[in-house]
C-alpha cells in the first residue's frame, strides 16, 4: 500500500484500510444488484467494487485493475481516452485518475475525468462553475449505477484491494447525452430557500456501515498534462495553503450549523457535534479501531423516520492529514440557507454562493473531513433544511492518509420524516408553495432520482415529458386532427369571421374531436327517483348514474384503483411504508393511495344540445336532495370543514343553480313540472327585493339565480355575499361556459362558492379556445389544473406551441370528469341514444333575375375595383373592416337589392337634382343665412359623384349622411347624438340652430321604405322562400316554419310579401324584451294561424326550444357554420316529432356561393398549424377567393 | 384597460396629430392611457410668450367627442385667462364645445389665446386687473415668467 506523500500530522496509526464491515442488520436479499445490497455480509470481507455505468456496463474489478496497473505502471493515472471534461461534478476537486477496464462493455469508452485545475483557479471561477453545475445536478446521477457489490471474502481475500473512484464514470458519454434532455428542467432547479437547521447528530442510524475499499495504489499524484497541478506534491501543498480562502465564507455560517468549516486549523475542534449521542452505537470491530473517539456503529431505527434508501456517495476530502476510519460515522453540515438570502453580499462575494451550496462532513474526532459532490448537495440541502429528511452516513472507504481532494467513499442512508405523509390523503408536503412551479422537479423527486428509485407506477404525465420539446411524441391520429380544430394562440383570431366575438367558433364535430365524446355509453343506468314525474331515456338514466356516482366519489371508470394521473408511486426501503406517492407536480407526498377520484366531486355534464341536461340535473337533485350534510357525506364533509365549522356554523344550503337570465323561468317551470308536488322547494333569487339573509336561501331545496345576480352580489360583498355565506350542498352552473373567462367577476364569484358538489352543464365546454376549459376546472377545483401556472405551463403553452401533448393531457383530465354524448352517440346495442326525427338538409340555389344580376354585377365590379386597389397597395388587412363592409353589401344584395339601395348607392336614390331642388326649396323659406348657391352646387356634385366626405364628428366616411340646411354633411347618428334635445340642436360646424325636420337625408332611409312599399319587387331569394312557404301551407298539415336571417332589415323587407300574401307571422329579434320573447315563443308554439317565425340568427340566445316548428329556412349563409348548426339545433331536439327540413338559400354565381367554399376550406384548414404570417396570407387568400 | 375601447375617432385624430402636427404644437398620447396627451405649445411670436415652451396636459373624457377635452397648462404662465392651476378660460372648452372640433383645433385655439389675451373674460382676476391697468407692465411680467418657467424646459 502506497502511502500518500502527504505528511500525516497526527501520529495516529494508519489503519489498514482493509475493510471493516458491520453485518448486523444486513438485509441482503439480492446479493449483488441494487444499491441496498452494498451492505455486506460479514466483517472483514474484502470488497470488490463493480462499477456499472448507466448503460449497464460493468466497469471494473479489482483484479483487472491490478492487471492494468502492472501493464501500465504509473501511467495508470492518466486517462486513456482523454476526453476533456471541464466541468466535473465538483469544483476544485483533486482528481484521481483511474484506469478501468470495461468488462463487458460495449459502451465501454473508458471514461475519465481529466479536468484538473487548482483549487484556486476554480475558486475564482466558483460562481461560473456553480452556475454550470446546475446543469449537472440534474444528471441521471452518477450513482445511478449500482456501484458496489460485495463478494464473498474467499473469492477476493488474496487480492490486493483497490479502490476505484466512482467518479470515473461520471463523464460517460451517455450522460452527456442525457444532459441535453434534462437541461430544461434542471436549469430551473434552484435550491429552495433553506431554513437554518442543525443537523441532528443524535439520530442513530439503523443502517449498517459499509465497507469500501480504499486503495491508494491507483491514486497517483496528479500529472495530467496541461494541468496546473502537474503532479507536483509541492503544488498540492500550495493548494492547501489557499484553502482558508475558500472556506472563509463558511465560517460565517451561524455556529449552529454544526461546523465552522475551517478544518485546517481547527482540526478536531471545529466540529460542534454537541450532544452527540452514542446510544445504540456499537463497536463492531475493535481490532482496527483502536483509537479513542472513533465513532462507528449502527444507526438506530426510529419510529418517526422512514428509510428511503441508501447509496454510496463519493465525497471529496477538504483537509489533509485527518484521520478517518472505515466505518466511521460522518456527520453532515448543511449550509444555512438564510445566510444566502439574508445578504446579497453573500451572493456576490467570491465563492459565496458556491460555499453556501456545499454540504460538508466531519467526524466526531477529527472535525471536517470533506464535502459532498455538488449534485447531492443541491438536492439535499433543501430537503434537510425542511426538517423532513435526514441523512446519516459513514465512511466506507477511508484512505489511510487524507489528502486534499481525495475521494472518500461514504455510504449514506436517507430518511424521511413520517409527518410528510398525512393520514387522510389530504396530505401536503410542499417545500414551498408551488408559486414557482418552474421547479418542476422537487427535491424529493430528485432524491429518488439520485437514489435511482424509479416509480413502480408512473404518473400519467410528468412535467418533464410535457416540458421537453425535444421528445418527439407520436400520437394517435385523432389527436393530430384535434389539434387542428382549435386555432392556436398564434392563429387564434378566427379566420374571416365578422367582428362578432360571441359567435361560436367550434362546430360540434370539432368539439368532439377535441374533448372526446361518449366513450362511456356502457354506463349503468340508474332508475330515477319516484319523485321525478317524467320518464328518463336510457342515456339520461346513465347520466343520472354517472352523476350520482361522481358525487359519491366513486368513479365509474374504477378510478378507485386508478392512480391519480399526477402522482407517481415509489417504493422505499422501510418496511413500514410499502409505497409512497409523490405528486410530481406539486411535490406533495403521501402514503395513502391517491385515487383518481380525489380530484373533484362533481364534473362537467357536456352532453350536446338537446339531450336534456336540465332533466338529468333535475333527476340528480331529486335523487340526492340532501341539504347540507347527508349521511354518506358526513365523513367527507368532516374532512373538509371541520375546522371551519368549529369557528362558525354557516347555513347549510341545498342546491344552487346559476343560469343565464333567459333560462330562469324555464328552470323553474321544469323543476316544478318534473317533480312530484312537495318533493322539493324551489326559490328564485332574482329581482328587486332580494333578501340578504343567507338563511332565506339556505332553506329551500333548490335556489335559482342568475350569473348577473351572483356576480353583482359578489362584487358588492365579496366573501360576505349571500351566496358565499352559505355552504351549499351542490352548485350547478347551467350554460357554464358563461364563466369561460376565468378573470371575470362572474367566474370569480362562482369559484368562491362553497359547495360539496360542483357541476357544470354546458353543451360547449370549449367555445373559442382551450382557456375556456381552464375556468371550468377552476370552478370544479380540479388539482392541479386550477392553478393557472400549471395549466399554462403544461397545457396552454404546449398547446399554443402546437405540441399535441397539451391536448392529450386535457383529454386525460376530462376523461373521468366529463360526460359528453351527442345525438350520434350509440348505446350498447349500437343504437343511437336518442332517436330524433331525421333532418333533411337541402341547399336551395336561387338564380338571379337579369335585373338583379345586373345590379349585383355593378356592385360587385365596384367593390372589386376597391378591393383590387387595397391589394395593389398591400393594405388589404389594414382595410379589413372596409372589405368586410364591401362583402356585406354584396351579401345583402344577394338577399334583396333593396337592402343595398338603402345605403344610398343606387341610381334610384341618387336622383340628386331632385335632392338639390328639395334642398334649395327648403332653404328658401329658411331665415338662416343661406349658403351660397355655388357651395350648394359643389356639395350636390360631390354627392352625385359618390364622394362621401368624412363626417366631421366620427371622422369616418359618413354612414347614413344627412345634409343640414347650412349644407354640412355628417352622419345622422353623430349629429343627433351631439344634440341635447331630440328635436333640435346646433350644427357642429357653424353652430346654426337646426331642427331635426330640416335635415335632408341623402339618400334617406325613410324614402327607401316608402319606395319599397310602393315598388315592392321580390328578389329571387324571396320568391323561392315564398314558394316554399306556400308549399308548406298547401300541404295543410300545420307545419310551422322558422326563417333565419342575420339582418333584421331583411326581416323587415320580408314582412311586406308575407303581409301581402296573408301569411301570418311572428317576429323574434334582439329588440324584443325578455318578457316579449317569452310571449312570442309561447304564441308561436300555440298559434294556429301564425305559422312563420322571422328570427334573427343571433337573437336566438341560448337554450331556446323551438320544436314547434319543423321547417328551417336559412336565408343567408353565415361565415361560421357552427352558428347555423346551432340554429338548427333549436328545432332539432327532444320533443321534435316531425322530420326537420332545413333549407339553405344560396344565390348562384355570387359571393354567397364562394362563401360556401370558404366555409368548407375553413373547416379543412389546419388552423393550429399556421403561423401568424400564414394565417394572414390565408385570410388574404380567402378574401381573394371571394372577389374572384 | 383604458385603451381597449378607444373610439376610432380618437385613434384617427391621434394618428393625424402625429403625422401632420400643427406648427408650434406637439401632442402625443401617453403610453398607458391613449386618452391622455402630453402637449407642448410654443409661445406665439410677437406675444409675451414668444420663446417659451409651454407644457400642457390634455385628457379626452369618456364622452368625447360629445364633451370637450380637458386641457390644463402645466407650465406656469402669466395670462389673464389662465389661472395659477393652469386652467384655461376658453369658450370652446366649455359651453361652445362642438363635436366637430378636434384636439388640433382646441390646441390651435389655445395657441391663439396666447397671442390674444382677453382680460375682459378673466379667469385670473389679479392678472386681468394688472393687464387692464398697466398692460405694458403685465406683458413684461408675462415675458419674465416665460423666461423663468417656460424656457429650456
Amino acid at each position: 500500500m502506497e502511502t500518500s506523500p502527504i505528511i500525516i500530522e497526527d501520529d495516529a496509526k494508519t489503519t489498514n484500510p482493509v475493510v471493516s464491515i458491520d453485518l448486523t442488520h444486513s438485509p441482503v436479499s439480492k446479493p449483488k444488484q441494487t444499491v441496498d445490497d452494498m451492505v455486506v455480509d460479514s466483517p472483514y470481507y474484502s470488497v470488490k467494487r463493480t462499477v456499472t455505468s448507466i448503460g449497464g456496463t460493468r466497469v471494473s474489478t479489482t483484479q483487472k485493475i491490478k492487471k492494468e496497473e502492472a501493464e501500465e505502471g504509473t501511467d495508470l493515472c492518466y486517462s486513456k481516452a482523454k476526453k476533456p471534461r471541464m466541468l466535473s461534478e465538483n469544483d476544485a476537486e483533486y482528481v484521481d485518475y483511474v484506469k478501468k477496464e470495461v468488462v463487458d462493455g460495449s459502451e465501454g469508452e473508458p471514461v475519465c475525468r481529466d479536468s484538473l485545475s487548482t483549487r484556486e483557479l476554480l475558486e475564482s471561477c466558483a460562481r461560473y462553475v456553480d452556475s454550470v453545475k446546475e446543469v449537472f445536478d440534474g444528471f441521471e446521477p452518477v450513482i445511478d449505477a449500482e456501484p458496489i457489490s460485495v463478494y464473498k471474502s474467499e473469492e477476493i481475500e488474496s487480492k490486493p484491494l483497490t479502490g476505484i473512484s466512482s467518479n470515473t464514470l461520471r463523464a460517460s458519454l451517455k450522460q452527456e447525452g442525457s444532459l441535453q434532455k434534462e437541461y430544461d428542467t434542471v436549469i430551473d432547479h434552484k435550491p429552495k430557500s433553506v431554513k437554518p437547521e442543525k443537523m441532528d447528530y443524535e439520530e442513530a442510524e439503523q443502517s449498517k456501515p459499509l465497507t469500501g475499499i480504499s486503495s491508494n495504489t491507483l491514486r497517483a499524484p496528479i500529472k495530467a498534462e496541461g494541468s496546473v497541478l502537474e503532479g507536483s506534491v509541492k503544488k498540492e501543498y500550495d493548494v492547501m495553503d489557499q484553502k482558508p480562502k475558500l472556506v472563509k465564507p463558511i465560517s460565517s455560517v451561524p455556529p449552529h450549523s454544526g461546523y465552522n468549516g475551517l478544518g485546517l486549523n481547527k482540526k478536531g475542534s471545529g466540529y460542534n457535534g454537541s450532544g452527540l449521542s452514542k446510544k445504540g452505537e456499537r463497536v463492531v470491530e475493535d481490532r482496527k479501531v483502536s483509537m479513542e473517539g472513533i465513532e462507528i456503529g449502527d444507526f438506530e431505527e426510529e419510529v418517526d423516520w422512514l428509510l428511503v434508501g441508501r447509496t454510496a456517495i463519493t465525497g471529496l476530502s477538504t483537509t489533509k492529514g485527518r484521520k478517518l476510519e472505515d466505518n466511521e460515522i460522518v456527520h453532515f453540515a448543511f449550509p444555512n440557507g438564510e445566510v444566502r438570502s439574508k445578504s446579497g453580499y453573500w451572493a456576490n462575494s467570491r465563492g459565496g454562493s458556491a460555499a453556501c451550496g456545499i454540504v460538508r462532513f466531519s467526524t466526531k474526532r477529527s472535525g471536517e473531513i470533506g464535502r459532498l459532490p455538488m449534485e447531492w448537495s443541491k438536492c439535499l440541502i433543501p430537503l434537510v433544511n425542511s426538517k423532513k429528511v435526514k441523512v446519516l452516513g459513514r465512511c466506507v472507504a477511508a484512505p489511510p492518509n487524507l489528502s486534499m481532494m481525495q475521494e472518500i467513499m461514504l455510504y449514506i442512508s436517507f430518511y424521511i420524516h413520517h409527518s410528510i405523509f398525512t393520514e387522510d390523503g389530504n396530505c401536503s408536503w410542499k417545500l414551498d408553495s408551488p408559486s414557482n412551479i418552474d421547479t418542476t422537479i422537487y427535491p424529493l423527486l430528485t432524491l429518488f432520482k439520485l437514489l435511482k428509485k424509479s416509480p413502480f407506477q408512473k404518473a400519467e404525465f410528468t412535467p418533464e415529458e410535457l416540458d421537453s420539446r425535444k421528445r418527439a411524441v407520436t400520437l394517435e391520429n385523432d389527436l393530430n386532427e384535434a389539434a387542428s380544430v382549435l386555432p392556436s394562440a398564434k392563429g387564434r383570431k378566427p379566420l374571416l369571421i365578422e367582428p362578432n366575438k360571441d359567435a361560436q367558433v367550434l362546430t360540434e364535430s370539432s368539439l368532439n374531436k377535441l374533448v372526446g365524446a361518449a366513450d362511456m355509453y356502457n354506463l349503468e343506468e340508474m332508475d330515477p327517483p319516484t319523485t321525478l314525474t317524467c320518464d328518463l331515456r336510457p342515456y339520461q338514466k346513465q347520466a343520472l348514474f354517472w352523476m350520482t356516482e361522481s358525487e359519491k366519489g366513486v368513479d365509474v371508470e374504477k378510478a378507485e384503483e386508478t392512480l391519480h394521473p399526477c402522482w407517481a408511486a415509489y417504493r422505499i426501503c422501510d418496511e413500514r411504508a410499502t409505497a409512497i406517492y409523490v405528486n410530481i407536480f406539486s411535490g406533495e407526498a403521501t402514503t395513502k393511495f391517491p385515487k383518481a377520484t380525489q380530484m373533484a366531486r362533481g364534473g362537467i355534464l357536456a352532453d350536446a344540445m338537446g339531450l336534456g341536461k336540465t332533466v338529468m340535473t333535475i333527476s340528480l337533485i331529486l335523487a340526492r336532495p340532501h341539504k347540507g350534510i347527508g349521511e354518506n357525506e358526513n365523513e367527507l364533509i368532516e374532512d373538509n370543514r371541520s375546522h371551519e365549522r368549529n369557528i362558525s356554523r354557516r347555513p347549510q344550503g341545498g342546491t344552487l343553480i346559476v343560469c343565464p337570465m333567459a333560462l330562469l323561468s324555464q328552470w323553474k317551470d321544469e323543476l316544478e313540472t318534473h317533480s312530484s308536488p312537495d318533493s322539493i322547494s324551489v326559490f328564485v333569487h332574482y329581482g328587486g327585493d332580494r333578501s340578504t339573509d343567507p338563511k332565506v336561501i339556505s332553506e329551500p331545496t333548490v335556489v335559482l339565480t342568475t350569473y348577473g345576480v351572483l356576480s353583482a352580489s359578489y362584487k358588492s360583498f365579496g366573501e360576505n355575499s349571500i351566496f358565499q355565506k352559505v355552504d351549499w350542498y351542490r352548485v350547478v352552473l347551467d350554460e357554464a361556459h358563461t364563466i369561460k373567462s376565468s378573470r371575470s367577476q362572474g367566474a370569480q364569484a362562482a369559484f368562491a362558492l362553497s359547495s360539496y358538489y360542483r357541476w357544470c352543464l354546458t353543451g360547449t365546454p370549449l367555445q373559442n379556445n382551450l382557456e375556456d376549459l381552464y375556468s371550468l376546472l377552476c370552478f370544479l377545483h380540479v388539482e392541479p389544473w386550477c392553478n393557472w401556472a400549471w395549466w399554462n405551463k403544461l397545457i396552454q403553452k404546449p398547446y399554443d406551441n402546437g405540441d399535441k401533448r397539451g391536448l392529450k393531457l386535457v383529454k386525460a383530465i376530462l376523461r373521468p370528469l366529463m360526460l359528453r354524448r351527442t345525438k350520434d352517440t350509440k348505446d350498447k346495442e349500437g343504437r343511437p341514444i336518442l332517436v330524433l326525427p331525421p333532418t333533411d338538409i337541402q341547399i336551395i340555389e336561387c338564380e338571379q333575375s337579369e335585373a338583379e344580376h345586373d345590379f349585383y354585377d355593378a356592385l360587385f365590379k365596384r367593390s372589386k375595383v376597391q378591393f383590387d386597389q387595397f391589394v395593389a397597395q398591400g393594405k388589404v388587412l389594414h382595410n379589413y373592416a372596409n372589405i368586410l363592409e364591401l362583402l356585406l353589401r354584396l351579401r345583402q344584395c344577394c338577399n334583396h337589392p333593396f337592402l343595398v339601395m338603402s345605403r344610398g348607392d343606387s341610381q334610384q336614390f341618387t336622383d340628386l337634382n331632385k335632392l338639390a331642388r328639395r334642398f334649395l326649396d327648403n332653404n328658401l323659406d329658411s331665415s338662416a343665412p343661406n349658403p351660397s348657391k355655388a357651395y350648394i352646387q359643389e356639395v350636390v356634385n360631390d354627392i352625385k359623384n359618390g364622394e362621401n366626405t368624412e363626417c366631421p364628428i366620427c371622422l369616418e366616411s359618413a354612414d347614413d349622411p344627412v345634409l343640414t340646411p347650412c349644407a354640412h354633411r355628417m352622419c345622422r347618428e353623430c349629429l343627433l347624438s351631439s344634440w341635447r334635445s331630440l328635436s333640435h340642436g346646433l350644427c357642429p360646424i357653424c353652430r346654426q340652430d337646426l331642427r331635426k325636420t330640416d335635415l335632408i337625408t341623402c339618400p334617406s332611409d325613410s324614402k327607401f321604405r316608402v319606395d319599397v312599399e310602393k315598388n315592392w319587387k321580390e328578389s329571387s331569394k324571396v320568391l323561392k322562400l315564398l314558394e316554399c312557404l306556400d308549399n308548406i301551407r298547401k300541404k295543410g298539415c300545420g307545419e310551422k316554419s322558422i326563417v333565419f336571417s342575420q339582418w333584421t332589415s331583411f326581416l323587415d323587407l320580408l314582412e311586406i310579401p308575407l303581409k301581402r300574401r296573408n301569411i301570418g307571422f311572428l317576429r323574434f329579434d334582439g329588440s324584443l324584451s325578455q318578457k316579449n320573447r317569452e310571449k312570442t315563443l309561447k304564441e308561436f308554439s300555440e298559434t294556429t294561424d301564425k305559422m312563420v317565425l322571422l328570427m334573427s340568427l343571433k337573437a336566438g340566445g341560448v337554450g331556446l326550444n323551438l320544436t314547434a316548428a319543423s321547417n328551417v329556412f336559412l336565408l343567408d349563409p353565415w361565415w361560421n357554420p357552427a352558428v347555423e348548426e346551432q340554429a338548427i339545433m333549436r328545432i332539432h331536439r327532444i320533443g321534435q316529432k316531425r322530420t326537420v327540413c332545413v333549407r339553405r338559400f344560396i344565390v348562384k354565381d355570387t359571393v354567397e356561393e364562394r362563401m360556401q367554399q370558404v366555409q368548407a376550406r375553413k373547416q379543412r384548414m389546419i388552423a393550429g398549424a399556421l403561423t401568424d404570417e400564414e394565417v394572414r396570407s390565408a385570410r388574404l387568400e380567402e378574401l381573394k377567393m371571394l372577389f374572384r | 384597460m383604458a385603451n381597449s375601447n378607444l373610439p376610432r375617432r380618437i385613434i384617427k385624430e391621434t394618428q393625424r396629430l402625429l403625422s401632420e402636427p400643427a406648427p408650434g404644437i406637439s401632442a402625443s398620447p401617453s403610453e398607458d392611457n391613449m386618452r391622455y396627451f402630453n402637449v407642448m405649445i410654443l409661445g406665439p411670436t410677437q406675444s409675451p410668450y414668444e420663446g417659451g415652451v409651454f407644457k400642457l396636459e390634455l385628457f379626452l373624457p369618456e364622452e368625447y367627442p360629445m364633451a370637450a377635452p380637458k386641457v390644463r397648462f402645466l407650465t406656469k404662465i402669466y395670462h389673464p385667462n389662465i389661472d395659477k392651476l393652469g386652467r384655461i378660460c376658453l369658450d370652446i372648452l366649455k359651453d361652445k364645445w362642438s363635436p366637430a372640433l378636434q384636439i388640433r383645433t382646441v390646441l390651435l385655439s389655445i395657441q391663439a389665446l396666447l397671442s390674444a389675451p382677453n382680460p375682459d373674460d378673466p379667469l385670473s382676476e389679479n392678472i386681468a386687473k394688472h393687464w387692464k391697468s398697466n398692460e405694458a407692465e403685465a406683458v413684461e411680467t408675462a415675458k419674465e415668467w416665460t423666461r423663468l418657467y417656460a424656457s429650456g424646459a
